[in-house]
């Protein structure tokens, strides 16, 4: 994981609170373009953008952004956008002030063009002049980014941006994330949502447990997760006969009768499986209670990648 | 600056703060009415004894308290301190103007306390008022000062801050005259005989000397902002 130019780097990065650790040996590199920074919930993504943002120091290793640490001098910031996952905002601000404010604190002068337009960007024109604590959480979210563009950042840091956004929504900020993308911004957005950020980012960082699983370009990252076997439960009149069924197939690993009667089967061709299962139950006159894959979880995926 | 003491003045000045700040203030005032309507025979030392008991040992630290340890404290609670963190801005553009927001919110409504209880015990004259006015504004200047890092160091900022003023300033600066050269309270009743000897002549035995006070008062209120700036660079932001 080597890059000429690096944006972010953290070397070595370890970050604990008391005896619980956070953020374990993370060595890696955030390049030009958009960056995901994907795991579960609890995966250390944020202790990870804390540190970079400069809210938190690590324990061990050193961070650098724009070839800087970001703890110490205040002046970085008048080249980085930070949006904390934190939704809390000043509810007795208009949504306007509350950008205003950004902008002030930024330095900017005037204030008002660069004002209009970060709103005009995230689409909050019309609901400028309404306190933040009317908005809907999705507004919200919007109007905090427009206070983080106000400066019109060189990097954005962006912690769960979409929380609480609608499909609508997401794509327009995509068309945000792109456009500024293309201006030239470096832009890490982290998410626990998969689907979210894969079709947008152009690489992906992915966590698990406070360590890097896996970075590199999606495809061949989802390639790899596609070799997971996935676990799916059955439950049924007759378990050893329709287990015996299913062993035969070339679509399961590996079956296993429970204690308390349910199957347990190892697939890595579900789609296979999903066909394969009522043929059988019919064709055995099996009655079958409950089919449920057990590892749909964006949680399950990752640790497979960290304990391959 | 400017926009951050704004802020901090709209996020002090809720409704709740307001209220206990203005009752707390116009006990002393209430009571000094009662007994100048009720024509009781007023003591000499009546608005001294009361200054010293009610308003320094008890009000205006514990008004100073309710807002200081909130000026950062709520931030730190409802996650909203890294919209200010996050800004090209130095640490003491952030610091000065929450400090200051509590002597502003809680400084004129003390000092028009304490002023008024003196006017109307028909006491003194404006050495007095003016006496009081320098001993209480140095007194939220300090607290002040104070309690903004206690915010900023525990989200248990108030109950501590209850326990030192009930223990160092009320029973510990009792007993140990030395404490008053450490004790805020000390000061601020030093800063009134300073000013007005003959008004405050109850406070000879309690007062430290004047130019004491305004030292050990500055080192209080500069020394604790300078540990609130480090703190806010060194401390993990939520």
């Amino acid at each position: 994981m080597t890059n000429s130019n690096p944006i972010i780097s953290l070397d070595e990065v370890s970050k604990w609170y008391g005896n619980v650790v956070a953020v374990n040996d993370v060595s890696l590199e955030v390049s030009q373009g958009i960056t995901g920074l994907l795991g579960p919930n609890g995966a250390g993504k944020t202790t990870v953008m804390h540190m970079m943002a400069g809210l938190a120091a690590p324990s061990s290793g050193t961070v650098e952004v724009l070839g800087q640490s970001p703890r110490g001098d205040h002046t970085i910031y008048s080249k980085i956008g930070i949006m904390s996952e934190h939704e809390a905002v000043y509810g007795f601000y208009t949504g306007r002030s509350f950008v205003e404010l950004a902008a002030k604190l930024y330095g900017i002068d005037p204030i008002g063009p660069a004002v209009d337009k970060a709103i005009e960007r995230v689409g909050l024109v019309a609901a400028q002049g309404r306190k933040l604590g009317t908005y809907s959480r999705g507004m919200r979210q919007r109007m905090r980014l427009a206070a983080t563009l106000v400066n019109d950042p060189e990097l954005l840091i962006l912690d769960e941006p979409l929380n609480g956004t609608d499909p609508r929504q997401r794509l327009e900020f995509h068309d945000l994330m792109r456009s500024l993308a293309a201006e030239g911004k470096s832009i890490l957005i982290s998410s626990h949502i998969l689907e979210e950020v894969e079709t947008l980012a152009d690489r992906h960082l992915l966590m698990v447990s406070g360590k890097l699983a896996a970075a590199g370009d999606f495809r061949a990252i989802r390639e790899e997760l596609d070799q997971q076997p996935h676990r799916i439960l059955i439950e049924c009149a007759e378990p050893r006969a329709m287990a015996s069924a299913l062993v035969q197939s070339e679509a399961v690993d590996s079956v296993s009768v429970e204690e308390d009667g349910s199957i347990m089967v190892l697939s890595r061709k579900v789609s296979v499986l999903q066909r394969l299962v009522p043929k059988a139950a019919a064709e055995r006159a099996i009655r079958l209670m409950r089919v449920e894959p057990l590892d749909e979880s964006l949680e399950s995926v990752f640790s497979y990648v960290v304990e391959r | 600056m400017g926009p951050i003491l704004a802020l901090s003045l709209r996020q002090l000045g809720g409704r709740w703060r307001l209220s206990i700040t203005i009752l707390l203030a116009a006990l002393p005032v209430v009571i000094a009415s009662i007994v100048r309507l009720a024509g009781a025979d007023i003591e000499d030392h009546f608005a001294p004894d009361i200054l010293d008991r009610m308003v320094i040992t008890a009000i205006l630290p514990i008004v100073t308290m309710t807002l200081a340890t909130a000026s950062f404290g709520n931030e730190m609670e409802d996650k909203t301190l890294s919209y200010l963190v996050l800004r090209p801005v130095p640490r003491y553009h952030l610091v000065l103007p929450k400090m200051l927001a509590t002597v502003i919110i809680a400084g004129p409504i003390l000092a028009i306390s304490g002023i008024a209880l003196v006017l109307i015990v028909g006491e003194g004259g404006a050495q007095m008022a003016v006496a009081v006015g320098i001993g209480l504004f140095v007194g939220v200047a300090a607290y002040s000062a104070i309690f903004t890092w206690a915010g900023l160091i525990t989200p248990y900022a108030l109950p501590y801050a209850l326990v030192y003023v009930f223990l160092w300033e009320g029973i510990v600066g009792g007993f140990l005259p030395a404490v008053r050269y450490l004790s805020v309270r000390g000061h601020s009743l030093a800063m009134m005989y300073g000013v007005d000897g003959t008004g405050f002549d109850r406070y000879e035995d309690l007062a430290i000397e004047f130019p004491a006070a305004i030292i050990g008062a500055t080192i209080v209120i500069v020394g604790f902002f300078w540990l609130t700036i480090r703190r806010l660079r060194n401390m993990d932001v939520p």
